[in-house]
């Protein structure tokens, strides 16, 4: 070991480098910062020692600090994993060391000097000293995330709901017009519902004026202009987060989705061609022209409005129901000549594909998700009009689809809002559907009031235990996330696209 | 103490490219420093078989299927009957296998391991962790080089992510930088002392690259018409192609910037001199990037770049050579008219960026330190001096670096891939040695031919004599 006395830096501090804004120099951190190692961040060594012996490397108890860390709902959880300060130098800088680190001048992360360190000098200050472990992890909380899984629970439920309504009709239990009508009037009371929800946001976010009056008319217009709607829609949608922070920014995201689905779907439900002409006007009026008080005429004019497009819903459910009507009959023989086998496995896939894909979001990030919201629509229409090619008359096949059309097509557009509007209300309708399907599966399996209620019971408890263990399941799998980002990363571009 | 050495990659000429010429500039600076160089590759169309190049440096063409972008099908043993007469044919001691995109480079390294070679592997590329396709990617390259004696990356960069995608002792990785051949891009002539930009002078903006999204291209779309609108003296010269061009011609269209902006299409490497000269500015947009040569050679044609700071860039060139920009619109466009202002103050000496340049890059410096790689990993450099010996850095202990042949120790690293990779790659490296097994058996060395050497220049002749004791050496192993 050479004498003490060479310690203090023999070279002169090195020449600021810019590429390591994190190295310290000149300076001499505490010897004791090198003894806690973050354990956020990798080390050289991890590089080559296994996963397991990192942990055991680390202090035991730092890292169940840092797992708590993420487990906690402060904000600054996040932070966890922010760079950590300046990676103190190596002790034995201080020790002293051997003669040729002394002679030599700092080494420097750079490629153009020629530097007197071999080529395979690894530089303990500065190697990996801009990787990240987990630096946009987002640390979830039980409670909130148990409430978010109602979502998908409710969606289960009804497509459950639905397959038992199917068996009860090939089985002959239940009358398919007595499903349909029960259905259609469920259906009509989501609608007044929905239209009541919509006119209320729409009267409390007066941004609306006059200008957006030419715009309403047109793009609700007729079915046509649906497939235009939703652009404009999720266009607005982002300035009016700029603009307006009242009730109708929860209004235009719960529109964004049901437009787009009517649009890529292409069956054209009544409901959100109206969501995707009220989006319209609405999001580009508040992003072009500063509201303005509300005066008597646009009142009228936009009441008049709003009859207008009544009409128009009315018009395309008709139109749906002739439709069907007149197309139940080629349902019916499309696939008759497929083997049963084949109709059960194609709708289970089918309907499995409805659940899995289907847009649980809650319309923030709509264009975030990978699978098009169309995809499972379609799925679910087609997984029913296989299915409808089993039963036996054309009123059946009828009453089968529009129920699918009911259930797959309007039913969520419905639970989206009610979510937004009340939570409460969203909670009961998660309770009661998942005692309907439970109750429906019971009966369907058992047969009898006593298999209703047991099915109900069970589903319940048996739904609650699965929502709380997948929750618990999924938080404590968060330990095992390690994203590793680095320079190495391509870069995200922020591009603001305003030069057109 | 001259080397056989066998540079396999997927990647090499006719095919134009970075990796290409990399493997060719290394390759004959390596010859002339007295080593017998031959590149393996797959055969091209209308190039099957052996070629020699310039100075005598042969290239075997092996014909393989080819799936994707020039890189061979991955199986992961039939490359190995030919493979092994070829290094048998040229008592080959070393395989360098380049990219780590290249399948034939990853069954090159496994079965030069099982003939008992050293094995040197350079990574020329940036990978991420995230996607599936850098998964599988990163869980191959492991395979491959936890039985690799050495890995030089051509930046500190790409050496942090390539020691933790492979879990590599990072003492057994080197940066060695690529380089430039600083004649073909030679600033313009000019008589007389070098001419000043006025404020009104016309100032040339180049950019050459593949218009990829992660090129960049995105960026350069959102900036050209911010920079042209607040420079009007400005021109740019836009060379490449790719799948960007359409949105970039758009753009053009939509601001009719036609008569500011002049696109090139393709452009041959050849000819990238010739562009280049016609600027004053490089810009490089690019998202990611493991070395950047083409700032290099920029630089080399005396042009002041403008690039953003992302990978290896910020490590190859001088702070006065380079203004650098994060990958974001505004700041790119800030850079660039910083760039400007400097150009137009004429306080930046672009015409000595070429010496400049020269002497930072050479390829005869790369080959030398390359030369040193192979001298350690061959024992000819100890491996204290080689590996270096630095107390208190906590990593010595692992003393695996000399990388012995024997099979038991060989599976022992294999088996520490992973919990299921692990057991799937000894099964891989068991059936590679009974192939190996096997093939001595069936066709046995002995009926081999030996290839003759190209005759080595005079002055080396000396040198090439001593060549003759390397054989011994790579017979004993097994």
């Amino acid at each position: 070991m050479p004498p003490l006395s060479h310690s203090p830096q023999p070279v002169p501090p090195p020449v600021p480098v810019e590429t390591h804004p994190n190295r310290a120099v000149g300076i001499k951190p505490p010897a004791q910062q090198r003894t806690l190692p973050d354990p956020s961040r990798l080390a050289p060594e991890d590089a080559y020692y296994s996963p397991a012996l990192v942990r055991t490397r680390t202090a035991p108890a730092a890292y169940d600090e840092s797992i708590r860390g993420l487990n906690g709902s402060t904000g600054t959880a996040s932070s966890v994993a922010a760079l950590r300060p300046p990676h103190a130098a190596p002790a034995r800088k201080l020790r002293g060391t051997s003669r040729r680190r002394r002679r030599k001048g700092a080494w420097k992360k750079l490629l153009w000097v020629k530097q007197s360190y071999p080529d395979n000098y690894t530089d303990t200050e500065t190697f990996l000293d801009h990787l990240q472990r987990n630096p946009r992890v987002r640390p979830y909380d039980f409670w909130p995330l148990v409430a978010d899984s109602t979502v998908i629970v409710q969606h289960v439920c009804s497509v459950a709901i639905f397959v038992c309504c199917f068996v009860g009709i090939v089985q002959g239990r239940v009358s398919p017009v007595s499903v349909v009508c029960w259905g259609s009037v469920g259906t009509a009371v989501g609608w007044i519902l929905w239209d009541s929800w919509v006119f209320r946001e729409h009267g409390e976010s007066h941004v609306v004026e006059r200008a957006s009056e030419g715009d309403d008319g047109s793009t609700s217009s007729g079915s046509t202009a649906s497939s235009m709607n939703p652009i404009t829609t999720t266009r607005s949608n982002d300035q009016k987060e700029h603009q307006v922070h009242g009730l109708g920014l929860t209004m235009s995201h719960g529109e964004t989705d049901p437009g787009r689905r009517s649009s890529s779907s292409g069956l054209g439900d009544p409901c959100s061609q109206d969501a995707a002409s009220f989006g319209g006007p609405n999001g580009v009026a508040a992003g072009a022209v500063p509201p303005l008080p509300p005066h008597d005429a646009p009142m009228t004019s936009r009441l008049s409005s709003r009859n207008r497009q009544r009409l128009s819903t009315v018009k395309s459910a008709f139109l749906i129901y002739c439709a069907l009507l007149g197309l139940s009959p080629i349902l019916k023989s499309l696939t008759k000549s497929t083997a049963s086998d084949s109709i059960w496995a194609m709708s289970c896939w089918l309907l499995i594909t409805n659940i899995f894909s289907f847009d649980y979001g809650s319309g923030k990030g709509a264009g975030a998700t990978k699978f098009p919201a169309s995809l499972s629509t379609n799925a679910a229409v087609m997984a029913s009009t296989v299915l409808a090619s089993r039963l036996p008359s054309t009123t059946h096949v009828f009453s089968l689809m529009l129920f699918s059309i009911e259930v797959f097509g309007l039913f969520p557009i419905f639970r989206r809002q009610l979510r937004h509007i009340s939570w409460t209300g969203h909670a009961f309708m998660t309770l009661a559907l998942v005692i309907t399907a439970g109750g429906a599966v019971g009966i369907t399996l058992r047969g009898g009031l006593t298999a209703a209620v047991v099915g109900s019971m069970l589903g319940s408890i048996l739904t609650a235990l699965a929502m709380g263990g997948c929750s618990w399941w999924l938080i404590s799998l968060q330990k095992y996330k390690n994203v590793v980002t680095g320079p190495w990363d391509p870069a995200r571009p922020i591009i603001r696209r305003h030069w057109d | 103490m001259p080397y056989n050495i066998a540079m396999v990659s997927d990647f090499f000429f006719p095919q134009p490219g970075g990796i290409e010429s990399h493997i060719y500039q290394l390759s004959t600076k390596l010859i002339d420093r007295g080593h017998k160089v031959i590149i393996i590759t797959h055969a091209y169309k209308g190039r099957t078989g052996v070629r020699y190049l310039t100075n005598g440096l042969k290239v075997y063409h092996v014909p393989f299927l080819v799936i994707y972008r020039e890189s061979t099908m991955p199986t992961v043993f039939s490359f190995f009957p030919i493979f092994r007469n070829i290094v048998i044919r040229e008592q080959i001691q070393i395989v360098h296998g380049h990219a780590s995109l290249s399948s034939f480079c990853h069954e090159a390294i496994l079965h030069a391991r099982t003939m008992g070679l050293r094995t040197v592997f350079t990574d020329h590329s940036l990978f991420g962790f995230a996607d599936a396709s850098s998964i599988l990617t990163n869980k191959l390259l492991k395979f491959t080089l936890s039985d690799v004696d050495h890995v030089i990356c051509v930046s500190h960069t790409c050496k942090e992510n390539t020691v933790l995608r492979a879990s590599l002792d990072p003492l057994m990785v080197s940066v060695i930088p690529n380089a430039v051949v600083a004649e073909n891009f030679q600033p313009l002539e000019q008589g007389g002392p070098p001419s000043s930009i006025g404020p009104n002078d016309i100032i040339t903006i180049v950019v050459i690259s593949r218009l990829f999204y992660n090129k960049g291209t995105d960026l350069l779309i959102a900036t050209i018409p911010r920079i042209l609108s607040s420079h009007p003296n400005v021109r740019f010269i836009i060379a490449g192609s790719g799948p960007k061009a359409i949105d970039l011609e758009q753009m053009l269209e939509r601001n009719v910037l036609q008569d500011k902006v002049e696109m090139l299409g393709p452009v041959r490497h050849e000819e990238v001199r010739d562009v280049m000269v016609r600027g004053h500015i490089y810009l490089h947009p690019s998202l990611t990037e493991a070395f950047g040569t083409v700032l290099v050679e920029a630089a080399s044609c005396g042009l002041y770049v403008v690039c953003t700071r992302v990978g290896g860039i910020p490590e190859v060139l001088p702070q006065h050579m380079t203004t650098f920009a994060k990958p974001e619109e505004d700041d790119l466009v800030m850079a660039t008219s910083k760039a400007i202002a400097a150009l137009r103050s004429n306080k930046v000496r672009t015409d000595r960026f070429h010496d400049q340049v020269k002497m930072m890059y050479s390829w005869t410096d790369v080959a030398q330190r390359t030369e040193r790689v192979y001298k350690g990993i061959q024992g000819d450099i100890s491996p204290e001096e080689f590996y270096g010996y630095y107390p208190g850095q906590g990593w010595e202990a692992s003393g695996d670096r000399v990388r012995s042949f024997a099979l038991i120790d060989r599976l022992k690293r294999y088996y520490g891939c992973g919990v299921w990779a692990g057991k799937l790659f000894c099964l891989c490296v068991v059936i590679d040695v009974l192939i190996y097994v096997f093939l001595e058996m069936w066709f046995p060395r002995v009926n081999i031919d030996i290839a003759r050497s190209w005759p080595k220049k005079l002055k080396q002749k000396e040198v090439a004599d001593s060549t003759g004791n390397g054989p011994d050496r790579v017979s004993s192993t097994t």
